[in-house]
């Protein structure tokens, strides 16, 4: 496997755990809990 | 792989943030619709007395049943529906065609009785003011865009000589 498929993969799965991470954080959007106001 | 991590964990990481950075936006800034819960300190809704005395809009029309004439009683029914329904018609008259008095100031006036051109072209001083000192921020109106004489030709139906003193309707 070139190195730049693996550096894309890895950005790829970075990518996808700071989404993860971001909807964890903001994404349980139901009325109730949406404590952003 | 680790020396590769290692070698690019900066670019990683910056992969990380844009993840959370789409995440956000996606999840908190383009959210442009907000439900409010409004704790009520005002109690429960009041109901509406006016909507519930007023005689209904329509009226049940009498079908005959089917006969074993087959469509016989079906030209007393097409009579009946097609008799105009004679709607409670509002009463007083629609305020908010003077200027300066829109909906939420006709809904007060009609709750302090209210609701005719006639009534506000009678107002003297005293009632301007006792009407005015109920009118919360709406307070000055009356004397402003002078209501009662606005009122005074609209009752009497002179809309040209009210648009030559207030403007068009």
């Amino acid at each position: 496997m070139p190195i730049w498929l693996e550096l894309l993969v890895l950005m790829l799965l970075a990518y996808m755990a700071g989404l993860a991470i971001g909807w964890a954080i903001w994404g349980h959007g139901s009325v109730e809990n949406d404590g952003n106001g | 792989m680790a020396e590769l991590v290692q070698e690019n964990w900066v670019v990683l990481v910056l992969a990380l943030l844009v993840g959370l950075f789409v995440a956000w936006w996606v999840f908190v800034a383009s959210r442009r619709t907000r439900v409010e819960i409004q704790r009520g300190d005002e109690g429960p809704a009041k109901r509406n007395q006016a909507l519930i005395d007023a005689a209904p809009v329509a009226r049940a029309v009498d079908i005959p049943p089917p006969t074993p004439m087959g469509l016989a009683g079906v030209g007393e029914a097409v009579q009946a529906a097609a008799e105009p329904v004679h709607a409670a018609a509002p009463s007083g008259d629609d305020l908010t065609r003077i200027k300066g008095l829109g909906p939420k100031l006709a809904d007060q006036l009609r709750g302090l009785g209210v609701t005719s051109f006639a009534q506000i072209a009678a107002w003297d001083d005293a009632e301007i003011d006792r009407i005015d000192a109920q009118l919360g921020r709406f307070q000055g109106r009356i004397r402003r865009d002078d209501w009662p004489a606005q009122a005074n030709l609209l009752a009497a139906g002179d809309t040209e000589g009210y648009e030559a003193k207030f403007g068009k309707l």
